[in-house]
């Protein structure tokens, strides 16, 4: 007898490529477009009042709160693009014992977090992955007192600072004038520095003095 | 086209009772706020089915599901994300669409016979909605439950001896309301080309 209905299963199984065929937005971005730059500033500040600045020669490694100092590839990327960014729009460059108006710091930040995985009802059903019978113990339970699945994400991201040292003993505290904040894929790369400074600059036109 | 489909006639397309399959492919097309705040593109990737109880020759009601997904990826641009705050990324947005729907067609010239069925059809029931936003790979996920209304109107195409299976074409306007985070309803139109055939 034909089957009427032969091309269901084609159908279905048509029907379930489409459903795979659904994209992960993640998974189209290419690591430069997978980077964000964040640059926030005290609206207060006038930053044509800044002649110079000083930039730190190392960089601050925050790792989960702890702290050393280091002077990577990477870092010195960074720090030589921060001074060649302030140069370009008018600032100049002294030593920190000169009295800078602004102070440059480069930080690299590692931030881990931890969570625990949701097995769902797995544990509870075991016994029907495998029987304990499977074991020679038919009959028997399984006790899982404790296991749990950890897991661990750690981001790394760079964060550049400017403190107002022009005011600081006006103000008797070092202030905030600027942040920039640099996350995503290959942050840590050389060749990442520069396009990354260049972009925290785009977007604070505001950062920029005459002589 | 319809001077050849009135030329043709057989008997009765759809009989009282009958249990009918219709699956179909469907390419979304975002409009309104929708359009314009979240998604311009179209989108390829759905379809939708549903299962009809023939009431009457012209009259069906049942139950019907589908799927369809959105997704867009602005090229990179700077963002107020704050006081004073700028964020320069790559904004991609992906909405998911799930509807479960009761849903009732209207055949209005399924007695006379003819190849060619016009058909209206209306549908009201919950939807699955997903829209996850993301700045380059960083972002989040809203989903949440929503009512939707769906309207819509196509053409049958018979085949058979019996007339009641047979391809068709048509399109629906989905009404998929959404407010959050300044963003509106998820308004969207769905082309649709599929089957349907009984099931007993």
């Amino acid at each position: 007898m034909k089957n009427k209905f032969w091309f269901v299963p084609g159908l279905f199984s048509s029907l379930l490529f489409v459903t795979g065929c659904s994209k992960d937005p993640l998974q189209n971005l290419t690591p430069e477009e997978s980077r964000i730059y964040t640059t926030s500033y005290d609206s207060s500040a006038n930053f044509q009042d800044y002649k110079t600045f000083s930039i730190a020669d190392s960089v601050a490694v925050i790792d989960n709160g702890v702290v050393v100092k280091q002077h990577s590839a990477s870092d010195e990327a960074y720090l030589n693009a921060m001074q060649n960014m302030m140069e370009q729009r008018g600032y100049l460059l002294v030593d920190k014992n000169q009295s800078p108006d602004i102070a440059i710091a480069v930080n690299r930040v590692y931030n881990t977090t931890t969570g625990f995985f949701d097995y769902g009802d797995y544990w509870d059903y075991y016994g029907g992955y495998w029987d304990p019978y499977y074991w020679g113990y038919g009959g028997y339970g399984y006790n899982v007192p404790f296991v749990f699945g950890v897991y661990q994400i750690t981001e790394g991201l760079y964060s550049i600072d400017m403190f107002d040292l022009k005011n600081a003993t006006t103000n008797q505290e070092i202030n905030l004038l600027w942040n920039g904040l640099v996350r995503g894929e290959g942050v840590f790369n050389v060749s990442t520095a520069t396009e990354a400074v260049n972009a925290l600059f785009a977007q604070s036109p505001y950062l920029n003095t005459t002589h | 086209m319809l001077l050849i489909s009135n030329l043709v006639k057989a008997q009765t397309t759809s009989k009282e009772g009958e249990l009918k399959l219709h699956l179909n492919y469907q390419y979304g097309i975002p409009l309104g706020d929708f359009k314009n705040d979240m998604i311009s593109n179209g989108s390829a990737r759905g379809y939708s089915g549903s299962l009809m109880y023939q009431i009457s020759p012209k009259w069906a009601a049942g139950i019907s599901a589908g799927y369809q997904s959105f997704l867009q990826k602005y090229p990179r641009a700077v963002y107020e994300t704050g006081d004073h705050e700028a964020t320069s990324a790559v904004l991609t947005n992906s909405v998911e669409i799930t509807p479960l729907m009761a849903t009732g067609l209207f055949t209005p010239l399924a007695e006379n016979g003819k190849i060619l069925q016009p058909y209206i059809s209306a549908g009201f029931g919950v939807n699955m909605l997903s829209f996850r936003q993301y700045l380059g790979e960083f972002g989040g996920a809203d989903n949440k439950a929503t009512l939707i209304a769906q309207g819509g109107a196509g053409l049958q195409i018979t085949f058979g001896k019996a007339k009641e299976s047979g391809f068709s074409i048509g399109a629906n306007y989905q009404y998929v309301p959404y407010q959050r985070n300044g963003y509106g309803n998820m308004n969207n139109l769905g082309l649709q080309a599929g089957l349907y055939f009984p099931l007993k």
